[in-house]
């Protein structure tokens, strides 16, 4: 074969197959299972980010009820569960102990104020940063969420609820 | 020796004067590798700028980075050549196009060989690479597309750069430019593989990320091992070869038989050293019947020896009883087997 056949030949399979199912696809089929199902996110506490309230009843299950879980990370999570169609499971826990999980694909999504300067990137993968904010020493913070390694069309779709409402606010 | 008379702007490499041919060909070749150095200095912001987590991306800007080692390389040692012999340097300074060469080599090999680990770990390890959306003027695409769109783009240039230097490389008798000029050539093949890679991780198969990454990060291993070989060679003196490496060059053979043809010699056998662009040229003649040649023989056959290519200046003609056989081992002539 030329290399011109070649050429067309590989162009031609990526035009046929993207045509054929969603593009980019999930290896472990992440957005289809949560799409409809259950969104299943891990909270870490973090100031204005994620706030977890007690309210009562047995406080040492990790389980938490949905609306103990508020913040701006959280309330963009319910829009982007919302969005999906999906109920949301949400785990309360330290950064180290969800990135765990995360990697393990125990969860879905973790969020808890991180930014673009996050150490757990060989765990997970990050949002594009959808919020900036500035802390008391005068610097920038980008913020992200940690998504799935390689679980690429549930971030693409992450990544457009959240640019979407981020111009939206 | 030429007295240098000649302006400030004629190009040389040390004491050799080059013909009109080669001083345009080295003016185009320093023109041509500038040109590549800006184009690189492009490409590489643009990839760096869509790198993402691919290890295919990541291996093909290794690669683009690593590109900018030859042309640096031949154009620090165009540099370096002009200069002529010194006292300290009685040869020359043709042999920093071999150091250059040998550089650039090892820098290839080395960061090849960390590639093909870190690839290899990757597929190992399982790393399934992330790939998220990107801005573009209000809407959110893949980052993906926004690779292979790069990598397509930047795919083309290299081959036609690498065509142009590699009728310049035989006109120079430069390897280095060789060198650049064959791995150019082959870029487009890399683009290949990443974009393919990359199209992979869209399909939802997260490995061929890393076999993309393995197919160039092999090939940058072998470019650096067969460059450290060719420059490593070179720099022990093997015998003079053609510009590409694959057959000794015939200027051996030619000169061998022109001091054979002279009715003062019975014959005559030659040693070449490539010192890069020039040749360093030992010849051993056995005058014919007992008496010595004269110095206007000599000195004529050195003349016409030196006029035969512009490579041969630093000539010496040894009148001997006969052959030495241990300072020419092989059957044939310095050029042939």
């Amino acid at each position: 074969m030329s290399r011109g056949s070649i050429l067309v030949f590989l162009l031609a399979t990526l035009l046929g197959l993207s045509g054929c199912r969603a593009y980019p696809a999930d290896p472990e089929g992440t957005l289809d299972r949560v799409r409809g199902g259950t969104l299943r996110v891990g909270a870490s506490l973090n100031g204005d980010w994620v706030a977890i309230r007690a309210s009562g009843g047995d406080t040492s299950d990790k389980n938490l009820r949905d609306r103990d879980v508020q913040g701006k990370d959280a309330e963009l999570v319910r829009g982007f569960a919302e969005h999906l169609g999906a109920d949301i499971e949400w785990v309360a826990g330290t950064e180290q102990v969800l990135a765990e999980e995360l990697k393990h694909g125990g969860l879905d999504l973790v969020i808890g104020g991180l930014d673009d300067k996050t150490p757990w990137t060989t765990h997970a993968g990050l949002t594009r940063p959808y919020v900036e904010s500035e802390d008391e020493r005068g610097k920038l913070h980008k913020h992200v969420m940690l998504v799935p390694l390689g679980e690429n069309a549930f971030l693409l779709e992450l990544d457009r609820y959240l640019m979407a409402a981020k111009e939206s606010s | 020796m030429t007295n240098v008379k000649n302006s400030s702007d004629a190009v040389r490499f040390g004491n050799t004067d080059l013909p009109a041919e080669q001083q345009e060909a080295l003016r185009k070749a320093m023109r041509i590798e500038w040109a590549t150095m800006g184009f690189l200095a492009v490409t590489t912001t643009m990839v760096f700028l869509v790198l993402g987590n691919s290890q295919a991306m990541k291996a093909a800007w290794v690669e683009d980075i690593l590109s900018f080692l030859p042309p640096i390389s031949f154009l620090v040692a165009a540099h370096a050549i002009r200069k002529p012999p010194s006292e300290k340097h009685p040869y020359g300074y043709h042999r920093s196009t071999g150091v250059a060469h040998l550089v650039a080599a090892v820098a290839l090999t080395v960061m090849g060989g960390y590639l093909l680990v870190e690839s290899v770990l990757g597929l190992l390890k399982a790393e399934h690479p992330t790939i998220g959306g990107i801005e573009i003027f209000g809407n959110t695409i893949w980052l993906g597309w926004l690779m292979m769109a790069v990598m397509i783009i930047t795919s083309a240039p290299p081959v036609f750069l690498g065509r142009a230097k590699m009728k310049l490389a035989e006109k120079l008798h430069d390897k280095v430019l060789y060198a650049d000029a064959d791995m150019n050539k082959a870029d487009w093949m890399t683009a290949i593989a990443a974009v393919a890679g990359v199209a992979g991780i869209g399909f939802g198969l997260w490995w061929a990320d890393y076999g993309a990454a393995l197919i160039i990060s092999a090939s940058i291993l072998r470019d650096g091992i067969g460059n450290t070989r060719g420059a490593v060679s070179a720099l022990m003196d093997k015998r003079a070869m053609t510009y590409d490496d694959k057959e000794p060059h015939p200027l051996g053979r030619q000169l061998d038989e022109y001091l054979r043809s002279l009715d003062w010699t019975r014959d005559a056998k030659s040693r070449i050293r490539d010192e890069g662009h020039v040749f360093h040229v030992e010849s051993f003649v056995v005058p014919a019947g007992d008496s010595m040649p004269t110095f206007g023989q000599l000195e004529a056959a050195r003349d016409a020896c030196a006029a035969m290519d512009w490579k041969v200046q630093d000539i010496v003609i040894i009148p001997v009883a006969e052959l030495p056989s241990e300072l020419l081992p092989g059957p044939g002539s310095g050029g042939e087997r």
